[in-house]
């Protein structure tokens, strides 16, 4: 018997010799903080004075305790992306904990039981966008098994990229529900038709109105600057006290911090050689460049071939308006070629032939998967050529038995790694060192989601269905969930799964890669699958922080979980629902010289409560106030119920009436009537109202905003059956002001300021 | 009249200083290194100049940049950054090797500053050194890398550079010593000798790039039966283009699994599949 005790005891102080846990604390200060990144001091936050958030670094075995102390007037949280713990510690505010309150100090606490390249950020509202992002590196231990001498042992430098905007974010994400297009202005992507014209592409332009799409582009927000590591540009001469000479080789432990920033990465002094994704190893693979999806992680491993050069290490934006440096090794510095400008109008040309006229995208039996046929390689240049030289396609072919088809159904065309010398990394690439194949016996339960939304009014959703419109999706704790995804948007999606590694079936068998983001690009179907063995409630969500805050998530309710921190998890659901729903506000008026011409609008994912108002200087002018209140239908959001409530005054003179093209007449001064309509957006998206008012009278409406003309000028007009019409044209000059002249049938000729917020 | 002249001398300083900074203010100046010939000045000076945000004076003869900037706007490590950028390399900076690459052939300067590449230059002497190998493998193995050369020369739609790249694989056919091959290379060769060297020689020949994929389908055929018997190192993939020549087909060999065309180039890129995957 007392045997049997001593040999428990030795045992257990066996065990703790071996595991003895250490507790690595951080303290992280949360502040309100100015700085100046391009040009203008700007509100951001500082986690310890600094910005990007302080590399944390741990180690397999270790136990993470990070104190909060949030000192902001507003609540955070933070969420350790990539990271497998017990789901209280996941840092999503009414999801897995409450919002860490203002000036209160909160305490994570978790084991650290796996390796890897991962970050953390706050996921709360925009804040991350404004500094709340850092580098979260686990090492692994030197006696593991999986330990890779000449990679796990080189010199490593945490990178963790980011952008940054002089705009607040709040009016970023506001200005991309209403459709504004400073942004592209900014970027030079405006795709108007006068620069349609010029390019020779008036019929592709055409086109693409006529199948209802705005201007569209590989992202979304302009941004001022982006960064690696809180800089522009950065000298790396020496790594852990040792200077870096020829022949070195340097791990550099990647995470994109950026909110919406895809990054191209590339290096002047050679190959990459890609060692991990998402902190989980894989097989040493040899590429000239990558695309990092927005929050995902890569380890790569650099060379520098000589004595007495830097060697750039380059992040481009995927719209390539902006980079940022690290320049790796000493002396003179090598620069690398900055990537050439995308050709729009061949992506507007690509996407035209791609989408149905009711919005759903058509594949043509391409099966396309794990960005390996990349659409976007027609806008790249640098593949494809630049757009001066036309290809002269079908001249050879003409007769022969299958030419031109052929030609048009390649689906080589957008290989980029078929097309051009350079390699560049795509998912089917990556395979993990050891197996990663899931227990046989565990029950396998398929789910399909269908990535949906649109750009008009800035709505991303996944089966059509927000957020706050769906409940959560119950698993049985140890079932394998197979998730198949097919992204039918326009844009792409890095989807991130909290709490768990997911396979990815990229056909590399037992040997499939472990990730935890997946980007997806539009008409990509792709399938991950991971064994649900963790209770709780894990967030599963686009990782574009604006098309996350537009509801582009599901919640995956793993057994019966109970957070302490949440006892009442039906209320903090509905709280969490309502944050990925906001109602945003939009107004706008022009002041000119023969009248006001304005709306306000506030609206959400599905409904919509607007007015417009037309103000005359005199009673003969009028004065006209319509209110509308609408819901939008279906997955473009082209259609659009409302009842309405019109006012107007005019004063006519003695023989004046107003009659309609239906021949009822209104002889009233003043009127006031309540409506019954629908909107539906028409191709050429011209937007057909028709409405019926209490009294009978039948009211019908086209109208246009917002055309494109040239870079700057805007064109509208509007047209009814009660016999008005009104042109416009705008000069866009800063954000929130356009210069405006218009002419309108009640008011005559006017030129004007208008506004906009 | 002294202090008239005085004046007027204080004026003309003053002009002419107002003149050669118009342009600039807050103007600072430093002089650089800037590499290039004498054809390159133009481009120096405006690469330099990043529309108006700096001025640049290069002098060819001294290759030193006299450089005028608005400190508070750039700085002139951004204008060194711009000129390297147009393919010249500074004390600071050094051209990325495309946008050298791009500079007109009287535009290319003698590059001092870049360091020669141990890796590439360890390479190039083996390729040399091939001829006096006495390994059996390795004769053919030249005739082989240079045909592929050739081959991703006709990709490209190229028709200067296969012109140029045929004529390296026809010394090379020339230079195979038959006594250091193996029997079953040698019947082979003798058999493919005489129509390798006519192909490569019509391909240096050919009038146009049409001309040269016609010998180069011929080519490639002697080239399979080659390979066939070489003892290569590296596995090649032996592809098919039912298209080429009118319908006709044609092959072609590659060290890619993923097909690019060389008989279409890039009119037809990936039409063509590998039919035979040679070890």
């Amino acid at each position: 018997m007392s045997k049997k005790i001593i040999t428990v005891v030795l045992f257990l102080m066996a065990n703790m010799a071996v595991f003895a846990q250490k507790v690595v604390r951080h303290d992280l200060y949360v502040r309100d903080t100015v700085v100046n990144y391009a040009g203008k001091a700007k509100r951001a936050i500082a986690v310890n004075g600094q910005i990007p958030m302080p590399t944390l670094t741990f180690t397999q075995g270790d136990t993470a305790e990070i104190v909060v102390h949030n000192e902001l007037d507003e609540s955070t949280s933070l969420h350790w992306h990539g990271v497998f713990l017990p789901n209280k510690e996941d840092g999503v505010p009414h999801l897995t904990q409450e919002p860490i309150k203002p000036k209160s100090t909160y305490t994570y606490r978790f084991p650290i039981i796996q390796h890897g390249t991962h970050w953390y950020h706050s996921h709360s509202g925009l804040q991350e966008q404004i500094g709340m992002y850092g580098s979260f590196v686990m090492k692994k231990r030197l006696d593991d098994t999986t330990f890779r001498k000449g990679i796990d042992d080189l010199p490593t430098v945490p990178i963790i990229l980011s952008e940054w905007t002089n705009y607040n974010p709040d009016n970023i994400q506001r200005m991309l529900h209403t459709a504004n297009d400073w942004s592209a202005i900014k970027k030079g992507a405006t795709q108007s038709y006068v620069e349609a014209i010029k390019e020779g592409k008036f019929k592709t332009k055409v086109t693409n109105e006529w199948k209802r799409q705005l201007a569209m582009d590989v992202s979304d927000v302009y941004y001022d600057k982006v960064l690696m590591n809180g800089a522009h540009s950065t000298d790396l001469e020496v790594v852990d006290g040792r200077s870096l000479k020829a022949g070195d080789k340097v791990r550099l432990r990647i995470s994109n911090g950026g909110a919406s920033s895809y990054f191209w990465l590339r290096y002047a002094g050679g190959k990459i050689t890609v060692v991990a994704n998402d902190g989980n190893d894989v097989e040493p693979v040899e590429v000239d460049r990558l695309l990092i999806s927005v929050s995902e992680t890569y380890d790569v491993v650099v060379t520098i071939p000589n004595e007495n050069t830097a060697y750039e290490f380059m992040a481009t934006t995927e719209d390539r308006t902006q980079s940022a440096s690290y320049f790796i090794g000493h002396g003179i510095k090598q620069l690398i070629s900055p990537l050439p400008r995308l050709k729009y109008f061949e992506g507007m040309k690509m996407m035209n032939d791609m989408m149905k006229m009711n919005g759903d995208l058509n594949d043509m039996g391409m099966k396309m998967s794990l960005n390996q046929m990349d659409m976007n390689v027609v806008m790249y240049p640098e593949i494809t050529g630049d757009g001066k030289k036309k290809v002269d396609q079908d001249m050879d072919h003409k007769g022969m038995n299958h030419g031109e088809m052929k030609q048009k159904e390649d689906p080589g065309r957008y290989n980029a790694n078929a097309l051009a010398d350079i390699v560049t990394l795509n998912y089917a690439m990556l395979e993990s060192p050891h197996s990663t194949a899931l227990p046989k016996d565990a029950p396998v339960r398929d789910l399909k989601f269908v990535l949906t939304g649109n750009m008009n009014r800035y709505v991303w959703s996944m089966d059509n269905k927000i957020l706050s419109e769906t409940d959560k999706i119950p698993v049985k704790k140890g079932e394998v969930l197979r998730i198949t995804l097919y992204n039918n948007s326009m844009m792409r999606h890095p989807i991130h799964l909290h709490g768990f590694d997911f396979r990815v079936l990229n056909g590399k068998g037992a040997k499939a890669p472990l990730k935890n983001v997946l980007d997806i690009m539009p008409m990509e179907t792709d399938t991950i699958e991971f064994l649900a063995n963790e209770e709780g409630d894990w967030f599963f969500h686009c990782h574009i922080l604006y098309h996350m805050m537009a509801g582009m998530n599901r919640v995956f309710a793993v057994g019966d979980y109970q957070n302490p921190y949440l006892p009442d998890k039906a209320k903090a659901y509905k709280a969490l629902q309502r944050e990925s729903n906001m109602i945003h506000f939009m107004a706008q008026n022009d002041f000119a010289t023969n009248g006001n011409d304005g709306q306000a609008m506030f609206q959400n994912a599905r409904w919509q409560l607007g007015t417009e108002w037309r103000l005359g200087y005199n009673a003969m002018h009028g004065y006209e106030v319509e209110t509308h209140l609408g819901t939008f239908i279906g997955k473009m959001q082209w259609f659009m119920p409302f009842v309405g409530f019109d006012y107007r005054y005019r004063k006519m003179g003695s023989d004046e009436h107003e009659k309609n093209i239906f021949g009822q007449t209104n002889k009233k001064d003043s009127r006031k009537a309540l409506s019954l309509g629908f909107m539906y957006t028409l191709p050429m998206l011209v937007n057909f109202q028709a409405e019926v008012y209490h009294d009978g009278i039948v009211r019908l409406q086209l109208m246009r905003e917002d055309i494109p003309i040239s870079r700057r000028v805007r064109g509208d007009f509007m047209v009814n059956s009660d016999l008005e019409y009104m042109a416009g044209l705008n000069y866009v000059l800063t954000k929130n002001m356009a210069f405006r002249t218009h002419y309108d049938s009640d008011m005559g000729f006017g030129v004007g300021l208008s506004l906009n917020y | 009249m002294k202090s008239n002249s005085i004046i007027g001398m204080a004026i003309m300083i003053l002009l002419s200083n107002v003149n050669s900074y118009a342009q600039i203010k807050h103007a600072q100046t430093s002089t650089m290194k800037v590499f290039g010939n004498t054809a390159s000045e133009q481009m120096i000076e405006k690469a330099g100049s990043g529309g108006r945000l700096a001025k640049v004076d290069w002098n060819g003869d001294t290759k030193m940049a006299t450089i005028t900037y608005d400190a508070t706007k750039t700085s002139a490590d951004e204008v060194l950054k711009r000129i390297a950028l147009a393919g010249f390399d500074s004390e600071k900076f050094l051209a990325p090797d495309d946008a050298y690459a791009k500079l007109a052939k009287e535009s290319q300067y003698v590059r001092t500053l870049k360091p020669v590449s141990e890796h590439q230059h360890h390479e190039h002497e083996t390729h040399s050194t091939t001829n006096n190998s006495s390994e059996h493998g390795t004769q053919l193995a030249l005739v082989t890398s240079r045909y592929f050369v050739v081959k991703d020369a006709l990709v490209k739609d190229d028709a200067k550079t296969s012109a140029a790249s045929a004529q390296k694989l026809l010394d090379a056919i020339q230079a195979v010593d038959m006594n250091k091959l193996s029997s079953a290379e040698h019947t082979v060769w003798m058999k493919v000798m005489n129509n390798l060297r006519k192909d490569a020689a019509d391909m240096t020949k050919a009038k146009d790039i049409a001309g040269q994929r016609l010998s180069f389908a011929s080519l490639s055929n002697n080239i399979y039966a080659l390979v066939k018997v070489a003892k290569l190192e590296t596995q090649v993939y032996y592809q098919h283009c039912p298209m080429f020549n009118d319908g006709k087909g044609g092959h072609w060999l590659s060290k890619e699994n993923g097909v690019k065309n060389p008989f279409f180039g890039a009119k037809m890129l990936s039409c063509g599949s590998t039919v035979e995957t040679i070890n």
